[in-house]
């Protein structure tokens, strides 16, 4: 009778519903990102509380500028603006109105005529992945590399239980995998929604969880949570058991990168690519991630366990690169088909840009495995190997922040 | 499909209550008394972490608003760091008191997203009212956590922060707006929509 009561509470707790004050958008017709074979008479937005007019509440935009709306009408929670007729063609509709709390709500969403609906994050006026995203797409790197290729240290490489500051640095991989992760999803909300700061506090962003990219996004966020908690069980029980699904759903949900990027919505994709990328990337984050757990945990911490660790990691990573050379040239060659794209578009000579760090970084991985590795296995002192080992897997990361440029630009059509 | 806003306002509200409860157990017959099962001093530690991890689907699937998911995301963050220290201070694995302070900081963290999301007057509506109790109790109510960091005896800070939760559960049951009774308090916020 006391488990079932647990249970029932347990259950009771785990169902989310939602919690909001101002107006929210509930549906609107033609629906988010629908297809209508006829031009639309009227654009009609339903909310879940009364609104107040604004002006230019309902702007309407093709693909290529802004139409006129001819009458713009509010009747309790509904907002409803005339359309003239429309072409077959893409549609852009941003939205703002007064709420009945006095805030002005906003948002986009699109429509097509007679031809697939844009995403919203091509909706009109958005610009594309800024600096700042790829700035932002590099620390999601640098987060699943210590978060993920620490994990895989520890159970493929190290073997045995690693000091505090292994749980402190995937601890903090976790924390900013979910924290980046927010942060990513707004700056992509954010050129969508096209709005300043202090009105995207209150812009709807629940089309952009219909994209690919949100679907993408509630799902790494859940994951993630749920491999915090599991890496935090591990810490606070000393039990190996919630450490592999945690490194297994980290490595699966590494996947959602590929799965919402060029890899899977380009011309050309397809499950193959998608799973070349989610390799490629799963490879940098095991070699980048072992590469800091041997330089800061292993090494000034556990002198005894240096060799026999260096000599395991020697093994994976060259696993690692294997993986990351056959998958990176088979993206390459779907991504650039003529090779003078190579040196003739953006995207190539950013990625030439990216395969001479890498070759720097297996050069350095080269070294190591051709003059330290016989050394170590030896029990010879091999002077710097530490700071060497750091070197790399900074190149490694510097490898990341090209790659996060790479991800972020349009390959050739 | 979504379900109404009141229902996870409830359901939350549970699992604090269920909370405090523990607590107000532990402050009247004393922490001896009620670490005598071990496993009775994870309980309260433990629903805390799992409330936070629960807040992360509350978190991705009601993205109607910005505001509303950060502060969603703030309490997620919160809840867990809170209730994984005072775990890992039941467990031995911390042994500063001083870690103690997270639970005054996650409080204080807590009012600050209650406060800065309601941005109405408290006499706007019912939920504007209570988003201003709410965000002024667990700011005021920080001292209590606070006291117990540095005092871990005081049965004042024991009482004071076991209470503490079974007014933000209460809280959090009134909080939306249902029933027909309760209505908006200004005329601003237009007719009761539920």
């Amino acid at each position: 009778m006391r488990r079932a009561v647990i249970v029932a509470t347990l259950c009771a707790l785990v169902v989310p519903a939602q919690a909001f004050a101002h107006a929210t958008l509930e549906r609107t017709s033609p629906g988010f990102q629908q297809r209508v074979s006829v031009s639309p008479g009227t654009v009609t937005l339903r909310f879940d509380q009364y609104i107040e007019p604004l002006p230019h509440a309902v702007r309407l935009y093709s693909t290529r500028r802004e139409l006129s709306v001819p009458e713009i009408r509010i009747k309790g929670r509904e907002l409803a603006a005339r359309l003239p007729r429309l072409r077959a063609g893409g549609y852009t509709v941003r939205w703002h109105a007064l709420s009945g709390d006095g805030h002005v709500v906003s948002g986009v969403f699109t429509f097509g005529v007679r031809a697939p609906a844009p995403q919203p994050t091509q909706a009109f006026g958005a610009s594309g992945p800024t600096r700042t995203e790829d700035v932002v797409r590099w620390l999601y790197f640098l987060s699943l590399a210590l978060l993920v290729g620490g994990l895989g240290f520890r159970l493929l490489v190290a073997r045995r239980p690693l000091p505090n500051r292994f749980f402190a640095i995937t601890g903090f991989g976790a924390f900013a995998t979910l924290n980046v992760g927010v942060a990513a999803f707004l700056l992509r909300a954010e050129d969508a929604l096209q709005l300043p700061f202090g009105r995207l506090l209150y812009g709807d962003l629940s089309p952009m969880t219909r994209t690919r990219f949100g679907a993408v996004f509630i799902a790494m966020t859940l994951g993630f949570a749920a491999v915090a908690a599991l890496v935090f069980l591990a810490w606070l029980s000393d039990r190996d058991v919630f450490l592999w699904p945690a490194f297994l759903l980290g490595l699966g949900f590494v996947s959602g990168l590929s799965l919402s990027g060029h890899s899977a919505a380009d011309a050309g994709s397809s499950w193959k690519s998608e799973l070349a990328d989610w390799a490629h990337l799963s490879a940098a984050c095991l070699w980048i991630g072992g590469l800091v757990q041997l330089a800061f945990v292993v090494w000034p911490l556990l002198p005894d366990a240096r060799r026999t660790t260096f000599l395991a990691f020697s093994r994976l990573a060259t696993v690692c690169v294997g993986v990351l050379l056959l998958a990176g040239v088979y993206l390459a060659i779907l991504r650039l088909p003529d090779v003078s794209d190579l040196w003739s578009t953006g995207y190539g000579r950013i990625l030439l840009v990216k395969s001479a760090l890498v070759a720097l970084a297996f050069a350095w991985g080269g070294l190591h495995k051709l003059r330290a590795v016989p050394a170590v296995a030896r029990d010879s002192a091999v002077p710097r190997l530490r700071a060497s080992i750091a070197g790399e897997s900074m190149v490694g990361m510097i490898v990341l922040l090209v790659a996060a440029f790479l991800v972020n630009a349009k390959p050739p059509a | 499909m979504q379900p109404p806003a009141e229902h996870v306002h409830w359901l939350f509200a549970t699992g604090f209550l269920l909370l405090g409860l523990c607590l107000v157990a532990e402050a009247v017959v004393g922490t001896e008394v009620w670490r005598r099962r071990a496993w009775r001093a994870y309980l309260w530690p433990g629903l805390a972490f799992g409330l936070g991890v629960l807040m992360w689907p509350v978190m991705t699937f009601f993205t109607n608003s910005t505001l509303h998911m950060l502060a969603h995301g703030a309490w997620a963050e919160v809840l867990m760091g809170a209730g994984a220290v005072e775990l890992a201070l039941v467990r031995g694995k911390l042994q500063s008191p001083a870690w103690r302070l997270m639970m005054a900081a996650a409080f204080a963290v807590s009012g600050l997203a209650f406060l800065v999301h309601e941005q109405n007057t408290w006499f706007f509506q019912r939920s504007s009212f209570l988003h201003h109790l709410l965000g002024w109790t667990l700011l005021v109510a920080a001292v209590f956590p606070l006291v117990r960091s540095v005092r871990p005896r005081s049965h004042v800070a024991a009482a004071g922060f076991a209470l503490t939760f079974v007014v933000i559960a209460v809280f959090l049951y009134c909080d939306r707006d249902v029933a027909p009774v309760f209505g908006h308090l200004s005329p601003l916020a237009g007719p009761p929509h539920r």
